[in-house]
């Protein structure tokens, strides 16, 4: 039978996420840029979501898979508060998140996910995914087109690693931001595909207070109440090169 | 050790495929009647559309695309409208295959008619038919059989316009500035230049200028359009669909290299 | 190029220039050595980074070696970085339809009559020459190494500073690649001197 020239169900749509876990809050961001091949679809197109008031989750790959399983995923949230009257755990959400995966193991949603937030005992929590459901939870990770570039600067910031020396094991929420606002620059100087923009949610614990994003440009908060967990949103721009 | 106790005394190739393993879905078993055997899924796009254009302006959304549906490298119709309105808010352009355009049609004028049998005072606007588009776009690729497509949907509902894409893969994304096929690489730089940042001042006539400008590059340089085009404005006075419009050329360059125009040596 | 695998990084400071590499050799997974050197000196002041092929490593270090001594005897004089990185170039473009595997990396400092001023360059395969401002990568870590580089990488480092950098750049860009580590050494040269120093890393 000769060669047929066969319809692929996957693309590429580019883009890079990442997420830091700290003390008392979560960090998850993604850049805005939507690509096929050397082509930009839109400069604005988001790549992260708040599930709940503890939960905001990063998906990157495949856009269309990407933006269905999230769809999937809040739905399943939405069932699961009729019937529980609260919101899911955040390590329920990730166990969640395997099964829904696994479910589609021999056609596979081509995202890796990312899954940011506040866990029970009230502090910072990472998740990520493969596209089949294997998870892990971390205190950062990079996911994405510019995934090589960016993992290894948050190894050596973030972990200390091959750094000797005193260092903390939690860092400020000020010094994150500024390290995933560097992350997102020197990926986009050295990537074709990430650029544009870049969209950063900050998940902050129950009390935790919101001192330090005061004054900070380009912030909105996406939660009402002051009681409880609350997130924020920080839009900025990256070079459209 | 082959665990699968289905493989147990069936024929097996130790050399290349230890276990049993493959192929994992073909393993012979009752057959499916002749016909379902032969049905095939789309694998290629046969009568097709080129480019679609659009773009936001200050009263709402202005898209534009040819007459031309060809046949591999023939211009086989060439009065067909693959501008499609639909209900009073939206218009769908469609690039690719044209039966598979002719379908969605068909699907929404019976979610059209299902809507307004609701009589409950909704009507359909942009961001629905959007939704349900890329809904019924990404299941039939996850059928791997897919309705062969790039569309763009535009329209203006309740002091709001939209504009999104859609293609077989179910990606979407929505800009200010929107092409398919070969005028996401030839037009959409001209519309980001003429367009992004002027959305809210650009007049009708001025969209209109700049889709002809666009339309006129698209019949220079994509060898599979026709100089006959139509555009559409979505406002909040409605759907408007001009009749079809050709652009100025110039091709009295070929005259002067030889072996073009007129010319015999 | 992944046969081997290893990594080079080469960086501009304030008047100095670094030029380090792994020190790894393996046979696609297997690591085979541990000190398999990539990065030789050409002059006083120029060295070179060969990452790739280990069996082109070789032969091309004895290619410029004789290609460099006929510059000195004909020209009664040493090679400039600049003028080395264009010989690399075309004589990795003379194999342009059966290329040596690598991508070369140049550093040094141009001669006391000239400045002495910082200069890198990388090739690709077939001598495509890219003359950075601020750093050059090349081999299996490559994206890896722009990552961190772009990070931490800032001009007018001095020679302290700038060790420390690509020191911290190659440590953490080789710990994400499974073909580049296995030991690191870096070379700073100033005016006056070059200082080797080999690096404590992950041992795998």
């Amino acid at each position: 039978m000769a060669q047929q020239r066969s319809f692929n169900p996957y693309t590429e749509n580019g883009g890079t996420i990442l997420a830091i876990a700290g003390a008392d809050f979560a960090v998850v961001a993604g850049d805005t840029r939507q690509t096929e091949g050397y082509s930009i679809q839109t400069r604005y197109a988001p790549k992260v979501f708040r599930l709940t008031d503890k939960a905001v989750l990063a998906v990157n790959g495949f856009a269309a898979d990407g933006n269905m399983f999230v769809k999937k995923v809040k739905q399943r949230l939405e069932w699961y508060k009729h019937a529980h009257s609260k919101d899911m755990p955040l390590q329920s959400i990730a166990r969640l998140i395997q099964t829904m995966l696994y479910a589609k193991r021999f056609f596979p949603y081509y995202v890796y996910n990312i899954l940011g937030g506040i866990d029970e005992q009230g502090k910072g929590a990472v998740y990520s995914f493969d596209p089949v459901g294997s998870y892990e939870r971390e205190t950062c990770r990079a996911a994405g087109a510019a995934q090589s570039l960016v993992q290894p600067f948050l190894d050596n910031q973030i972990y200390f690693k091959n750094q000797t020396g005193e260092h903390p094991t939690h860092l400020p929420l000020p010094h994150v931001l500024q390290l995933v606002t560097d992350s997102f620059t020197g990926a986009t100087e050295r990537h074709i595909e990430v650029g544009d923009g870049l969209e950063m949610f900050v998940i902050l614990a129950r009390g935790r207070g919101s001192q330090e994003l005061e004054g900070v440009a380009g912030i909105r908060e996406v939660t009402t109440s002051d009681e409880r967990e609350r997130v924020f949103v920080i839009n900025r721009d990256l070079k459209r090169d | 050790m082959d665990h699968f106790p289905t493989n147990w005394g069936r024929p097996r190739s130790e050399a290349v495929d230890l276990y049993n393993t493959y192929p994992l879905h073909n393993r012979p078993g009752p057959k499916a009647d002749a016909f379902t055997e032969g049905v095939q899924r789309t694998q290629a796009p046969i009568v097709t559309g080129t480019s679609v254009l659009a773009f936001r302006f200050k009263d709402g959304i202005i898209m534009a695309a040819d007459n031309l549906a060809s046949y591999g490298s023939l211009a086989r119709f060439k009065d067909v409208q693959r501008l499609i309105p639909v209900g009073a808010y939206t218009v769908i352009g469609g690039g690719g295959d044209m039966s598979d355009l002719q379908h969605i049609n068909h699907l929404l004028e019976g979610l059209i008619i299902e809507e307004l049998c609701e009589e409950d005072g909704h009507a359909l606007g942009p961001a629905e038919i959007y939704e349900y588009l890329s809904q019924v776009l990404y299941a039939r690729r996850s059928k791997m059989d897919p309705l062969w497509n790039s569309l763009l949907v535009g329209g203006f509902k309740d002091g709001k316009s939209f504009l999104g894409y859609v293609d077989l893969l179910g990606t979407t994304y929505t800009a200010s500035t929107l092409a398919t096929g070969y005028g996401s690489m030839i037009a959409q730089p001209l519309l980001r230049k003429y367009v992004e940042g002027r959305e809210e001042t650009l007049t009708e006539d001025e969209g209109k200028k700049i889709i002809e400008e666009c339309m006129k590059v698209l019949f220079y340089r994509d060898a599979r359009s026709i100089n006959k085009y139509q555009i559409a404005t979505i406002t909040e006075k409605g759907i408007s669909i001009s009749e079809s419009l050709s652009a100025h050329t110039e091709w009295s360059f070929a005259e002067k290299i030889r072996g073009y125009g007129a010319q015999t040596q | 190029m992944e046969l081997n695998g290893g990594s080079v990084v080469a960086m501009v400071g304030k008047n100095c220039v670094a030029i380090a590499s792994d020190l790894r050799l393996g046979n696609q997974a297997l690591t085979v050595a541990t000190n398999f050197e990539k990065v030789f000196p050409v002059t006083d002041r120029i060295y070179l980074g060969l990452p790739g092929l280990a069996t082109d490593v070789a032969t091309l270090r004895e290619r410029f070696r004789y290609r460099v001594n006929m510059y000195t005897i004909k020209e009664e004089r040493e090679i400039e970085p600049e003028t080395f990185a264009h010989l690399v170039s075309s004589t990795l473009y003379e194999k342009r339809f059966g290329p040596y595997f690598i991508e070369p990396v140049v550093a040094g400092l141009t001669s006391p009559e000239r400045g002495s001023k910082p200069f890198i360059a990388a090739t690709d395969l077939i001598g495509c020459l890219n003359f950075a401002k601020d750093f050059v990568v090349c081999g299996t870590a490559s994206s890896k190494l722009f990552g961190v580089a772009e990070g931490l990488w800032e001009p007018d480092l001095e020679p302290d500073e700038l060790f420390e950098t690509i020191s911290q750049t190659l440590l953490n860009a080789v710990d994400r690649d499974a073909f580049s580590g296995w030991g690191a050494i870096v070379h700073v040269i100033t005016p006056e001197k070059v200082v080797t120093r080999t690096l404590k890393g992950r041992m795998d």
